[in-house]
């Protein structure tokens, strides 16, 4: 059986603190909008704690075991490495000179332009993700994983007019059937789909630290007998990269679990392999006129569309859309769409119960009544401006 | 059980939360089967009915705000504390329980005659009414006191608990944290006329521990960008010339309305026609007006320094002093109608949900006397 680990880097551009009291102020918008100071703080803190030995640990154990898998990195993370850590980006590079270490696409600024209803601009932010991947590891993606794994019928149908062979999406409302084979996306002729095994990756995740799971500890040997227990064609492992040393802290030991995991694999009849490497032909349709995603407990689109501010937000910002391109300002648009990204949205969500915390653990902001305040007089200031 | 309790004031006069507090409290610890001798200094005229028996002090009341010489208002507490403990060292009780330093000096004498349990619910210190600014020795000596000798203390909010702690070397074990309360029905469902402009409304005593000053430095920056709006300030307090002077200064005085006395009648009113609701204060052990603001369905901008935000969260939160943000979040919640209205709905859930009732502040109340007896 095939095993497809997935993860994604990303790291939002934070925003500054926008007053209405300061509407009147000139001045560079991008450093007007976005908080240089933090987010380089940000980016060097978690390239320590976790993107460099995390590269390093996974040279080794391709040197050593021979493991394959996918990342994708967004644009707005690729650019602030470029800025503030290029030692980072060049670890990149040495994991994909190695052969192993597949690149997916997705959209430059992690945004949810895939649910404006004109679909170009998300074609437009996955065109020049691509740019960017095949210019700095010299990598032409053939697998297409949308944001925070957004996901429907006409979203894959879009990945498949742009040629993508495979598409990646979240593994549920799958009724008796298992995430555990290859799919054809509904109204897709060519297209892969590979579901995520959310019970499987979010062991890893989310749980692996929880002392109160019925898993814990959980240990390589014990998760690779889980993994050698699946049926079907792929296990499909998708999870943020931050999951090391970051979401996971080295204290927890997800390093050491890390290091340990290929050599217990290797003993059972599992293969590793990344999206291009998954030939199998799909065995069956996999319907999705509603959209889904990997995020909270809902796995829907209500992380960044669950009340009336974030809505209101991202109405705000589509509408802009038309009004900046018809401007032609280069400046301008890349201003909006560095706007785009789900993270100042998320911030905004008013969701409680479980998954409050994972809320928490992201929101840099104190309440998501300030997140939407400060958001919303970005929006105004630019839309202002036009 | 039976509870001697030392007051100050009772409703409908009063001047602050303490007289609500008292008169909530006993009442729904005398649904409960508590007897309350509620002694308080003796007025001309009848006080609302609470269930608890009323004992007049035969002793003219004054009010703490707004005193000439506070020497002669200080003399006149000792006065008072005096006749009462005489009184109430007649009587025999299971718990004496004090409001605040104006009963404090009974409370300790009751204790060490009578050897009764003294309880003493601190609902403000000095260094809050005075904002920090000038605390009178000889008031936070007699708080020093009554910390120190209650066997127990019940504080408005975890703030004050820290306060006492860090400023009053309290013993923390002894500290009960009992919300205050308000009866959301009194606000719901009140259907008023709108105005035609948008109004910002202040409402609380008008003195310097509330900050109604900064409420108007912050108008001040709000009608440089937004001009349908009107200030209102509502309340009493020692501060008003020196408001009325304040928006003359700012050149606002066209945009701020003063009310002056706000009746128990006419406050849901005036909350029903408000658009937001700010309360800057300085120093707030709990602050009621907020919660009454939110279960009245307008958003809510508080100072971080108000006892009531350590409880909810669906409200905007301020540094007392940051006028700018402030006024940015005034003008946020007048311009995006989202805002306003996820905060109206939110706040009114959070409302229901976590039941700031005078029942539960009674039921809180009942089990520190058990715990004495």
């Amino acid at each position: 059986m095939k095993l497809c680990f997935y993860f994604q880097v990303h790291q939002p551009m934070r925003l500054n603190k926008l007053s209405i009291l300061d509407f009147c102020k000139n001045g560079d918008l991008k450093q007007m909008y976005f908080n240089e100071r933090k987010n380089r703080e940000i980016l060097l803190r978690v390239a320590e704690k976790c993107y460099l030995p995390t590269n390093r640990l996974m040279i080794g154990l391709i040197n050593k075991y021979d493991i394959k898998f996918a990342l994708s990195l967004s644009g707005v993370f690729i650019e602030q490495c470029q800025e503030y850590a290029p030692a980072v980006l060049d670890s990149f590079n040495a994991l994909a000179e190695t052969g192993n270490v597949e690149f997916i696409d997705e959209t430059y600024y992690h945004s949810l332009a895939s649910l404006h209803k004109d679909k170009n601009e998300f074609i437009e932010q996955i065109k020049e993700h691509a740019k960017i991947i095949k210019r700095l590891f010299n990598q032409k993606p053939t697998a297409f994983r949308n944001t925070e794994l957004i996901y429907s019928n006409e979203i894959a149908g879009v990945a498949e007019s742009l040629g993508y062979k495979t598409i990646l999406a979240e593994g549920i409302n799958l009724g008796w059937r298992s995430p555990n084979y290859v799919y054809r996306p509904r109204g897709c002729s060519k297209i892969k789909l590979l579901l995520r095994n959310y019970m499987l990756s979010d062991d890893v995740s989310f749980r692996f630290s929880a002392h109160a799971w019925s898993g814990y500890p959980l240990t390589a040997d014990k998760y690779a007998s889980w993994l050698s227990h699946c049926t079907g064609d792929v296990i499909n492992i998708f999870m943020d990269y931050e999951t090391f040393g970051e979401h996971q802290w080295k204290e927890t030991g997800i390093f050491e679990f890390l290091r340990h995991l290929p050599a217990e694999i290797k003993k059972y009849n599992l293969e590793f392999a990344t999206p291009e490497e998954i030939e199998m032909e799909p065995a069956g349709e996999y319907d999705a006129p509603n959209v889904t995603s990997w995020a909270d407990l809902e796995r829907d689109t209500s992380a960044w569309l669950g009340n009336d501010m974030q809505k209101s937000c991202f109405n705000e910002m589509e509408k802009l859309g038309a009004l900046i391109k018809q401007k032609n300002d280069k400046k301008l648009l890349r201003i909006w769409r560095l706007l785009q990204t789900t993270d100042h949205i998320y911030y905004i969500s008013t969701k409680k119960m479980g998954d409050e915390e994972v809320h928490k653990y992201f929101a840099e902001h104190q309440s998501p009544y300030e997140a939407f305040i400060n958001y919303m007089n970005i929006i105004q200031h630019l839309k202002g401006l036009l | 059980m039976k509870i001697a309790m030392i007051g100050w004031e009772f409703p409908p006069l009063v001047s602050g939360g303490l007289g609500t507090h008292c008169y909530e409290l006993t009442k729904h610890l005398s649904e409960k089967g508590v007897i309350i001798d509620f002694y308080m200094p003796k007025i001309g005229y009848e006080v609302a009915d609470s269930g608890a028996n009323i004992v007049p002090v035969d002793f003219t009341p004054i009010t703490p705000y707004a005193y000439p010489k506070r020497e002669d208002f200080f003399q006149k507490v000792i006065s008072y504390n005096e006749k009462c403990a005489s009184m109430v060292a007649k009587g025999n009780y299971d718990v004496i329980h004090c409001h605040d330093w104006l009963t404090v000096i009974a409370g300790i004498k009751l204790k060490k005659t009578l050897h009764k349990p003294f309880v003493l619910t601190v609902h403000s210190t000095e260094y809050d009414r005075t904002a920090n600014l000038f605390p009178w020795d000889r008031v936070v000596d007699i708080e020093k006191a009554g910390i120190l000798h209650a066997d127990r203390i019940i504080t408005v909010s975890k703030r004050m608990k820290a306060q006492l702690v860090d400023r009053y070397d309290a013993d923390e074990r002894k500290i009960h944290v009992v919300y205050n309360a308000i009866d959301p029905k009194r606000f719901t469902g009140v259907k008023m006329k709108k105005p035609k402009e948008r109004i910002v409304l202040y409402f609380g005593r008008l003195t310097v521990q509330k900050g109604p000053d900064f409420f108007l430095k912050a108008a001040k920056k709000v009608l440089e960008f937004e001009n349908n709006v009107r200030f209102v300030v509502a309340g009493t307090g020692e501060m008003l010339t020196q408001l009325i002077d304040l928006t003359v200064k700012l050149g606002i005085q066209d945009k701020v309305f003063f009310t002056g006395y706000v009746s128990d009648e006419d406050l849901p009113k005036l909350y029903a026609i408000a658009d937001v609701f700010v309360l800057p204060s300085v120093s707030e052990p709990f602050g009621i007006a907020p919660l009454e603001a939110m279960a009245s369905g307008i958003p809510v901008i508080i100072s971080k320094t108000t006892g009531v935000g350590e409880v909810v969260r669906n409200c905007l939160l301020v540094d007392f002093w940051d006028t700018n943000e402030m006024a940015n979040k005034i003008i946020a919640v007048l311009r995006y109608e989202a805002l306003d209205r996820t905060l109206r709905e939110r706040e009114k859930m959070e409302i229901m949900d976590k039941g700031f009732s005078w029942g539960n502040a009674a039921e809180e109340t009942i089990k520190v006397y058990r715990g004495l007896l």
